[in-house]
C-alpha cells in the first residue's frame, strides 16, 4: 500500500520538477530557437527548431545596430566598475570582519552598505541623473563606471566580509608572528585562502553591472556609451519589430551571463540574499 | 599565562589605537557616499526645487510634494503597483514553497533542475523582455497560438488593458518565483530536522507536521525572502519598460514607470524628485525590517 503511495509521489514530484524545468528553459530555446531563423520561416508558423538555420540575424547585430559598440562599452565599464570596487570593498570588508572599531563602525558599515545595494535603483536615477549633469558625465563610459563601482562597492562589502569572517584568525595571527605585516599576511596568508569567495564574489559583480539597464538608459544617449542591455531595448520598441536581430540581441545579452551562472551556481543563494542565507 | 594576556592586551591596544582600519575604510566610504548620501541629498534639494523645461528656476518649498499628492495618475501607479506586488509575490511564494518541499530531499538531477530554474533571473531582465516578446507576439509567439489552439479567443495579450497587467505579472512569476525557491529551499535543508521527524514518527500527517513544525521553523528565513522580493518588485522596471512601457494606457504604468516618465520624458525633475523620495522612505522602512530579520536569522543559523 505504502510502496504504491511512495510510487505515486515520486511520480508526481518528477512530474512537477519536469514541468518547471520545461517551463523555465523552453522560452530560452524559443529564444536562441527564433535567432537562428530566417525571416521568412518565422512568419510561416510556430516551428521548434530552424529548419533553414543561418547567422544573420547575429551578422545584423553587428553591421547594423552598433552591437560591437555595445558590447565594447558594457566590457569596458563592467572591468573597471567590478575591479575597483572589488579592490576597495575587500580592503573595507576586511577592516569590518577583523578590528574592532569605533563608533560601532563595523555594524555601521554593513548596514550602510546593505542600504545602498538594497534600494531599488529607480529611486536613485533622478539624482544621478542630476549629479552626472553636473559634473558633464552624462553619455560617458566614465560616468557609468563611477556609478556601478559604488552600488557593487556595497555589494562586495557585504559578500566579502561573510567570506573573510570564515576563516579563522589564527591562521593570519600565526603568519604575523612569522614576521609578517597584516597587509602582507592578508595578501600572502587569507587571500589565497579566501580566493574562491572573491571569485564569486567578482562573478557577481560581473552579472549584475552587466545586467543593469535602468542606469544605463538614462545616463547615455548615444551608442558611444550604450551599453548590451540599452541596445537590446532598442531593438524591441521599435513599431515593426525586427524578430530575428531582436531574438539575437537577447542571446548575445544571456549567453555571457549563462556561463558565469554556472561558475557560481553553488554560491547563488548567498549572493542574492546578501549573505542572510548560505 | 602571563605571556598570553600579553598578547592579548597587545592585540586590544592594537586594535584600539590601530589607524590601518579606518585607512582602509576611506575609499569604500568614499564610493558609497558617492552613490548614496550625495544624490540622497541632491535628490532632496530636488525635491524642494522648481525645474522648468529641466532647468532650475527657483525654489518650489512644498509645492513638488503638494502637485504628487493630487495627482491622479500617481495614485493610479501606487495601485497599480499595489496589485502588481501583492499578486506576484504571492504567487512566486507559494509557488516557491511548493516547488522547495518538492526537492528538499536530493532527488537525482537535483542540480540540474536548480540551474534550470536559476537561469529565469540571472538573465538581464531586459533579456527576459526580448523573450517574453517573443512569447507573445501575435504572429510569431507561442502563447497565443496555444489559446487560439484551445479555442480561447486570446488576441495580443500585451496589448490589451485587460490582459497586459497579467501577462506582465506572469512574465514576474516566471523570472523570479526561482529566488523564493532557492532561499526557502536552503532554509528547508538547514532545519533541525529532529523535530519534524518526531511528529511524523508520533503519527502527525505531512501537512499538520508542515503547519505545527516546518512552517514555524521556516519562517524567519521566509520573511527574509519576501521581504526581500517585496522591495525588488516594488521597483520593477527594465521588462515592464520593454515590454509595455505602462500600457496600454496606464494599464501597467508602474509607479518605477511612472516616476521615469515624469522625470525623463516631461522632464519634471522635481516632482519626480518628490515621487521618488517619498517612496524611498516607504522603501527604507521595509529594508529597516528586513536587516533586522536578517540579524535575527543570521544569529540563529550561527
Amino acid at each position: 500500500m505504502t510502496a504504491t503511495g511512495d510510487r505515486v509521489r515520486l511520480a508526481l514530484k518528477y512530474l512537477a520538477l519536469g514541468l518547471a524545468t520545461v517551463v523555465s528553459l523552453f522560452p530560452f530555446w524559443w529564444m536562441l530557437d527564433t535567432s537562428l531563423k530566417r525571416q521568412v520561416d518565422i512568419f510561416s508558423g510556430a516551428s521548434l527548431y530552424p529548419q533553414h538555420p543561418t547567422g544573420d540575424n547575429y551578422r545584423l547585430l553587428f553591421s547594423q545596430y552598433h552591437f560591437a559598440a555595445y558590447l565594447t562599452n558594457s566590457i569596458l565599464v563592467v572591468l573597471v566598475s567590478v575591479a575597483v570596487s572589488l579592490v576597495i570593498g575587500t580592503l573595507a570588508a576586511y577592516a569590518l570582519a577583523r578590528f574592532e572599531l569605533a563608533l560601532r563602525l563595523n555594524r555601521l558599515g554593513l548596514v550602510a552598505a546593505l542600504l545602498v545595494r538594497m534600494i531599488p535603483p529607480i529611486l536613485l536615477v533622478v539624482p544621478f541623473y542630476i549629479v552626472l549633469s553636473n559634473l558633464g558625465l552624462l553619455d560617458s563610459r566614465l560616468g557609468l563606471a563611477l556609478l556601478y563601482t559604488g552600488i557593487n562597492t556595497s555589494f562586495v562589502i557585504w559578500m566579502m566580509q561573510s567570506f573573510l569572517a570564515e576563516i579563522p584568525v589564527d591562521i593570519e595571527e600565526a603568519a604575523m608572528v612569522d614576521g609578517d605585516s597584516r597587509l602582507t599576511a592578508l595578501r600572502r596568508v587569507v587571500l589565497p585562502l579566501v580566493a574562491p569567495g572573491l571569485a564569486a564574489t567578482a562573478i557577481f559583480s560581473v552579472i549584475n553591472t552587466y545586467n543593469d539597464f535602468l542606469i544605463a538608459l538614462t545616463m547615455t544617449s548615444t551608442p558611444s556609451a550604450q551599453t548590451v542591455p540599452v541596445g537590446i531595448s532598442g531593438l524591441i520598441g521599435k513599431i515593426q519589430i525586427a524578430w530575428g536581430p531582436m531574438a539575437a540581441a537577447g542571446v548575445v545579452g544571456a549567453l555571457p551571463i549563462v556561463i558565469f551562472a554556472l561558475l557560481v551556481q553553488r554560491h547563488f543563494v548567498r549572493g542574492l540574499t546578501l549573505g542572510a542565507v548560505k | 599565562m602571563a605571556t598570553i594576556t600579553e598578547r592579548v592586551a597587545a592585540r586590544r591596544a592594537e586594535r584600539r589605537t590601530a589607524t590601518l582600519p579606518y585607512a582602509l575604510l576611506v575609499p569604500a566610504a568614499v564610493a558609497l557616499a558617492a552613490v548614496s548620501v550625495y544624490p540622497l541629498v541632491s535628490g532632496i534639494r530636488a525635491s524642494f526645487t522648481r525645474f522648468r523645461y529641466g532647468r532650475i528656476v527657483g525654489s518650489a518649498g512644498l509645492q513638488n510634494y503638494n502637485n504628487v499628492l493630487h495627482d491622479q495618475t500617481f495614485w493610479a501607479a501606487i495601485r497599480v503597483t499595489a496589485r502588481f506586488v501583492a499578486l506576484a509575490v504571492t504567487v512566486e511564494t507559494l509557488l516557491g514553497l511548493l516547488l522547495a518541499l518538492l526537492v528538499v530531499r536530493e532527488v537525482p538531477g537535483t542540480r540540474f533542475i536548480r540551474l534550470s530554474l536559476i537561469l529565469p533571473m540571472t538573465v538581464a531582465p531586459v533579456v527576459v523582455g526580448v523573450i517574453w516578446r517573443l512569447m507573445y507576439a501575435s504572429g510569431t509567439g507561442l502563447v497565443n497560438p496555444m489559446f487560439a489552439h484551445l479555442g480561447l479567443p486570446m488576441p495580443d495579450v500585451l496589448s490589451h488593458p485587460g490582459t497586459a497587467f497579467y501577462g506582465l505579472v506572469l512574465v514576474d512569476v516566471w523570472e523570479w518565483t526561482p529566488l523564493l525557491f532557492l532561499i526557502i529551499l536552503a532554509g528547508l535543508q538547514s532545519l533541525p530536522q529532529d523535530p519534524i521527524e518526531a511528529a511524523a514518527i508520533d503519527g502527525a500527517g505531512p501537512l499538520r507536521t508542515f503547519f505545527d513544525h516546518t512552517l514555524p521553523l521556516l519562517s524567519p528565513v521566509l520573511f527574509v525572502g519576501v521581504i526581500l522580493r517585496l522591495i525588488d518588485a516594488i521597483g520593477t522596471f527594465d521588462q515592464i519598460f520593454v515590454l509595455t512601457r505602462g500600457g496600454p494606457g496606464t494599464a501597467t504604468q508602474l509607479i518605477s514607470i511612472y516616476g521615469y516618465n515624469t522625470a525623463f520624458n516631461f522632464t519634471q525633475y522635481g516632482k519626480a524628485a518628490a515621487m521618488l523620495i517619498s517612496l524611498l522612505a516607504f522603501v527604507l522602512l521595509l529594508i529597516s525590517a528586513a536587516i533586522n530579520m536578517m540579524r535575527r536569522s543570521a544569529r540563529r543559523t550561527a
